[in-house]
């Protein structure tokens, strides 16, 4: 249980959003919306502790997050709007050190088999990621998410770049995480649409936040 | 996929940022080439005067090597800031200050390390002892470490600042003085037949203060910069 405590966000002095009160339990996701410039990713990295808010506390399962940064970093994944990869190294690479950081090793079977349920596979993993397109980033990162079976997923603008079957495999990846694991899920986007390509049965259990 | 300990993730991290020096091999050696360059452009202009070289020797090998560190430093923590991969650190299992202090031994590793291997050959040009290269070279061993985590703490500062560089120096210029001089002091010592160990000593001392704080205050700058 993810919940936030009359929240405030200041960014210079001009208030972004404040009084926010969210409250995510297992099996739930966030979906935030909102406009340019709204405050969406500044919520994704207060919720991720990366941030501290101008106002207001953050809690996981009752716990304050600043006395147990420990355990809730333990179990959250952040993704922000920058796909975390490392332009010379490639996909099998930046994963590989991207799991080392969260205290796991993977071996390097279980990476590319993960790639491959990204559609990621061949001559294509083994690149330089400075030669991959975009989208193919972003598939590299969100790899991540299947890799490394956190219980929080914070992600800022996923779907970007990503083609029809990228958002079908994000989609179903949410599903699984929410409705099988029953685990959390924090998410912007600032189309909507987007939303809809995550299967209708989610929309129950989504929590829309419009800033 | 099993989970492994604080310091295999901080290997990995070491690995991993010396992987990168040698991939972008034109800008680690960069900062080598000048070195060599500096070092080598004093005995040319200067000519045989073999007293007068034995005399700025430490001098100029100091003064390089300081600048040659310096050069390398801002792309220390910048990279990874830009690329988002300094949010993936400071949301690692490992506390920051730890990923901090293995990022300065590779640091260290691709710069201070190869100028330290280098300057016993480069020292040749400015007929030496052989006791003093010996100094010279210990010197360097204990100092170079010092120069790359006092330096972190200018990197840190620094993060996210377009050609970051010329502040870095600023910043951290009047705090690696006293490793210039006491470096530069040892070699001396030598060369006068004097005491050089006091040198030697204190330089430790630096280090393993540097090398102990200096982890804390980067650290400290770069959570600010993410905040």
């Amino acid at each position: 249980m993810l919940s936030t405590h009359e929240l405030s966000c200041q960014r210079g002095r001009q208030q972004l959003w404040s009084h926010l009160n969210l409250s995510i339990a297992p099996g739930q996701m966030a979906f935030i919306k909102g406009a340019n410039g709204s405050g969406k990713s500044s919520l994704l990295r207060i919720l991720a502790g990366l941030s501290s808010p101008y106002d207001g506390e953050i809690f996981w399962h009752g716990h304050n997050i600043r006395k147990c940064s420990d355990t809730y970093r333990s179990e959250l994944l952040y993704i922000g709007h920058q796909t975390p990869l490392k332009h010379e190294l490639s996909a099998i690479e930046n994963l590989l050190s991207l799991t080392q950081l969260h205290g796991l090793h993977a071996s390097l079977a279980e990476i590319t088999k993960v790639l491959s349920i990204w559609e990621l596979q061949g001559k294509t993993i083994g690149l330089a990621t400075k030669q991959l397109s975009q989208g193919q980033k972003q598939r590299v990162s969100l790899a991540q998410l299947s890799l490394l079976k956190k219980s929080v997923w914070i992600l800022d603008e996923p779907f970007n770049s990503l083609d029809a079957a990228g958002s079908k495999i994000l989609s179903q990846h949410l599903e699984e995480h929410l409705l099988i694991h029953k685990k959390m899920v924090v998410i912007t986007s600032h189309v909507h649409e987007n939303a809809a390509q995550i299967a209708t049965s989610l929309s129950q259990i989504e929590q829309l936040i419009q800033f | 996929m099993h989970t492994i300990s604080s310091s295999a993730i901080l290997l990995g991290i070491i690995r991993r940022d010396l992987t990168l020096a040698l991939r972008r091999g034109s800008d680690t050696c960069g900062a080598i080439f000048f070195f060599i360059l500096v070092v080598s452009l004093f005995p040319l202009a200067l000519g045989s005067e073999t007293k007068l070289l034995q005399q700025i020797a430490p001098g100029v090998i100091w003064v390089a090597a300081l600048l040659a560190v310096m050069l390398s430093l801002s792309r220390l923590f910048n990279d990874d800031f830009q690329d988002g991969v300094l949010e993936q650190l400071a949301l690692s299992k490992c506390p920051l200050e730890l990923i901090v202090f293995a990022k300065t031994i590779a640091h260290w590793c691709y710069t201070g390390c190869v100028l330290l291997l280098l300057s016993p050959i480069l020292a040749l040009q400015f007929n030496l002892s052989s006791q003093s290269i010996e100094v010279l070279f210990l010197a360097l061993l204990i100092g170079t470490p010092c120069l790359s985590s006092i330096g972190s703490i200018g990197a840190a500062l620094t993060v996210g600042i377009k050609s970051s560089g010329a502040l870095i120096s600023l910043l951290i210029l009047p705090l690696l003085i006293p490793v210039l001089i006491l470096g530069t002091l040892a070699v001396d010592a030598v060369a006068n037949d004097l005491p050089y160990w006091l040198y030697l000593y204190l330089l430790i001392a630096m280090s393993l203060l540097a090398g102990f704080f200096a982890p804390l205050a980067s650290a400290a700058a770069l959570r600010i910069v993410l905040d």
